[in-house]
């Protein structure tokens, strides 16, 4: 019976398949392939949250050319087969030209090569750091339609290794989760420390889940390391500092801006954790920064911190800006106008409605507009990457403390020399 | 309505991909009565033996050989086969659930080795570049994926008839005999143990095919697609279809496959947004009832075994 009910509902809602396709109707649609549920699910969720409170703000300031939008949400499940079908269902059934995800590199590659290029779609991640990308895009195959608002691996392993070499460290121990997003991030850490002279004492990578993390942890302290380079995740990463400290590792900790967040502080015990430094790309000191951390902290009673909802909240509001700049919704249009509405010598525009309001007006009026969002200001390179500002921060008893700045104009410098 | 047809194809694409994979387990499980646990670990060699015969050079990572898709599956085949053998002579002694456990494990282990062997497998960061075929025959997204589901047509059809085929042939009566009472089988003189590491390894081989056939069409292939819900996914296929029935196999792989994805349809039609962040976890319940359901109502399957005594024997 229920199979039935399924079907008839399913039915059901094919009728209005027809009328969504074309771009000019009301109301426009706008895809999210996130995990929502499985492994990544409740990371997956305060993110999909957020990507609709950016969809809530461009509505109330009347949505794109005077049609609300409506977002369309599809779970991935974490899985790479369910992520390609459900971006596959919202291009050809419900007719969207941006899809927004995924969140895990795994399904946002899958989802680009299959869907989003072949259907001339435009896709923005949030979250997906894979180097992968950007070699796809240096090859001409992603053709423009990838774009990602999370700042990648490039200017997060420098930054790291700044601090840990400005701290004074010689000798440092790396324990990185193993995924395409730790293992990148290690691996250019493990350059750029060399350039900058310090040394790395143990490479060691961890597999997620596990109970306990003593042999890697084991491992890590073989050659005296003074400091300990940790890309986790909150959860894994508590296990692994809590073994770590308890097994005589030092408390010199630098940590990847994953580790920013209070699950992992109190799992582990501020207390332990006095000597704990670490960076983010995510936090630049901007009033539109501000302004996004207000209207999301009057909205769900809790402060953004957490993986990706910055940088979800700017995927989905320059994907709207992009449309209201095209007379006619297509995902080429979108994509040339993602360019067009961050534009380095735009007018500023900030984040919530009455910020999307005016960089509607001055839209309407033909100008070019730089937004400035929740990341920062956004610059695209060519492949569809980000390079955002990049803070320094410190635990001081149980306040998260801002220690240092880095422009992105410094980042970019820090990154060329490290390059050369 | 043209995107409707796009969707469509599409979606019988991946689930004949899956079918393919739930056929060989049909073979395993259905006809044999061997509990393979691993199916993603074979499926994962034969898409990472496609990617690497058929894909285009990399820095670092062994590859670069640009064989045609032919080659492609044949050596996908191969590849999971060679591999079935060293799994099977080194499991198949063991018998139900404890075949089952030593199963997972390879397939875990198999997973482990791709995201550790950079060399051979890209690591996490998967391979990229791998072509599908289609893309050099035609133009336009929905006249590319209409060919490739041909293909995959073709490939199930083969599949499809060289199994019946043998299922139904004296070696196909030996299975069954084995799987019913292998004591029984051996005092008759047949040899259980060579025959089913022979009915495991043909299977795994069409899981490899299934492998194959997929990361060519997605174009990427990393150890994300070969998670232990995939060998799951599977064997709900199989036994909401029926086993021991090749159509079965098929039919349990467009049904399981249509409820997995048309769940998250309804779901993002009929709930609002405000909640929809939660409906992943409604889209977890939606599959779990209608599984249940299925089962309570056709315990069998959708299409059981057919019983008879032998296909020659006049009723």
């Amino acid at each position: 019976m229920l199979q039935k009910y399924g079907l008839a509902a399913a039915a059901a809602a094919l009728i209005g398949i027809g009328s969504s396709a074309h771009a000019a109707d009301c109301p426009v649609k706008l895809g999210a392939i996130l995990p929502v549920s499985g492994p990544m699910g409740q990371v997956g969720e305060r993110i999909a949250e957020t990507g609709l409170f950016a969809v809530e703000q461009f509505n109330e300031a009347g949505g794109v050319l005077g049609c609300p939008v409506e977002y369309v949400l599809r779970d991935t499940q974490g899985q790479s087969a369910v992520g390609v079908d459900a971006a596959k269902s919202l291009v050809d059934l419900d007719g969207v030209q941006a899809l927004i995800g995924a969140v895990s590199s795994g399904v946002s590659l899958p989802v680009l090569t299959s869907v989003a290029v072949p259907s001339k779609v435009v896709q923005v991640s949030c979250c997906s750091s894979s180097e992968s990308f950007t070699a796809l895009a240096e090859e001409g195959k992603t053709e423009g339609y990838w774009f990602r608002t999370y700042a990648t691996n490039r200017s997060q392993s420098a930054i790291g290794a700044k601090l840990t070499v400005d701290s004074g460290f010689k000798n440092t121990a790396v324990i990185y989760v193993n995924t395409d997003f730790g293992v990148g991030l290690a691996k250019r850490f493990e350059q750029d420390i060399a350039r900058l002279g310090g040394s790395i004492s143990s490479m060691v990578a961890y597999n997620e889940s596990q109970q306990s993390y003593r042999a890697e942890v084991t491992k890590a302290l073989e050659g005296n390391p003074d400091s300990l380079y940790l890309v986790a995740f909150p959860v894994d990463g508590a296990t692994i500092t809590r073994e770590w400290l308890a097994l005589g590792g030092t408390d010199n900790l630098i940590v990847n801006n994953s580790l920013r967040s209070d699950d992992y502080f109190q799992a582990v015990g501020p207390q332990f954790l006095q000597n704990l430094q670490g960076y983010d790309s995510a936090q630049p000191r901007l009033p539109s920064v501000d302004s996004f951390n207000e209207m999301f902290e009057a909205r769900f009673d809790s402060p953004p911190n957490g993986p990706g909802l910055h940088s979800v909240y700017d995927a989905v509001t320059v994907v709207l800006l992009a449309m209201e700049a095209s007379g006619d919704i297509t995902g080429d249009n979108i994509r040339d106008n993602i360019r067009l509405v961050t534009s380095p010598d735009g007018i500023e525009v900030y984040p919530g409605p009455e910020g999307i309001a005016r960089a509607k007006e001055l839209l309407a009026d033909g100008k070019t507009i730089r937004y400035v969002g929740a990341t920062g200001a956004l610059s695209f390179d060519r492949n569809g990457d980000v390079q955002a500002p990049k803070m320094t921060w410190k635990l001081d008893g149980d306040e998260n403390v801002e220690t240092g700045y880095l422009s992105t104009a410094e980042v970019a410098e820090l990154i060329k020399m490290l390059d050369e | 309505m043209i995107g409707l047809v796009s969707y469509i194809v599409f979606f019988l694409i991946l689930s004949l991909i899956f079918g393919i994979a739930v056929l060989g387990l049909n073979l395993q499980w259905g006809f044999t009565g061997l509990f393979n646990a691993g199916v993603a670990g074979f499926t994962a060699i034969g898409a990472y033996t496609m990617a690497i015969l058929t894909g285009p050079a990399r820095d670092a990572v062994l590859g670069g050989f640009e064989l045609p898709f032919v080659v492609g599956l044949i050596g996908a085949m191969m590849a999971s086969g060679i591999g079935a053998v060293i799994v099977g002579l080194a499991t198949l002694k063991l018998r139900h659930e404890y075949l089952a456990v030593a199963t997972f494990g390879i397939a875990v282990t198999i997973q482990l080795v791709c995201l550790n062997w950079e060399y051979l497998t890209g690591g996490t960061l998967g391979l990229i570049g791998i072509p599908n075929p289609s893309k050099a025959w035609a133009d336009g997204p929905l006249a590319q994926n209409a060919l490739y589901l041909l293909v995959v047509l073709v490939v199930v059809g083969l599949t499809f008839a060289a199994l019946e085929r043998i299922v139904k042939s004296p070696w196909g009566r030996m299975l069954k005999a084995i799987r019913e009472d292998d004591i029984a089988a051996a005092s008759l003189g047949k040899s259980p143990e060579r025959v089913r590491l022979e009915a495991f390894v043909l299977g795994c081989m069409i899981m490899g095919l299934s492998g194959a056939l997929y990361v060519s069409f997605i174009g990427y292939v990393s150890p994300w697609d070969f998670l232990p819900i995939v060998t799951f996914q599977i064997w709900t296929m199989l036994i909401v279809g029926g086993s021991a029935n090749n159509r079965g196999a098929l039919l349990g792989a467009l049904i399981v496959w249509g409820v997995w994805t048309m769940s998250g349809f309804v779901i993002s039609r009929v709930v609002p947004s405000e909640i929809q962040a939660q409906g992943g976890a409604m889209q977890a319940v939606l599959i779990g009832l209608i599984l249940v359901v299925t089962l309570l109502i056709r315990p069998r399957g959708l299409i059981g075994e057919e019983l008879h005594v032998s296909r020659h024997a006049r009723s």
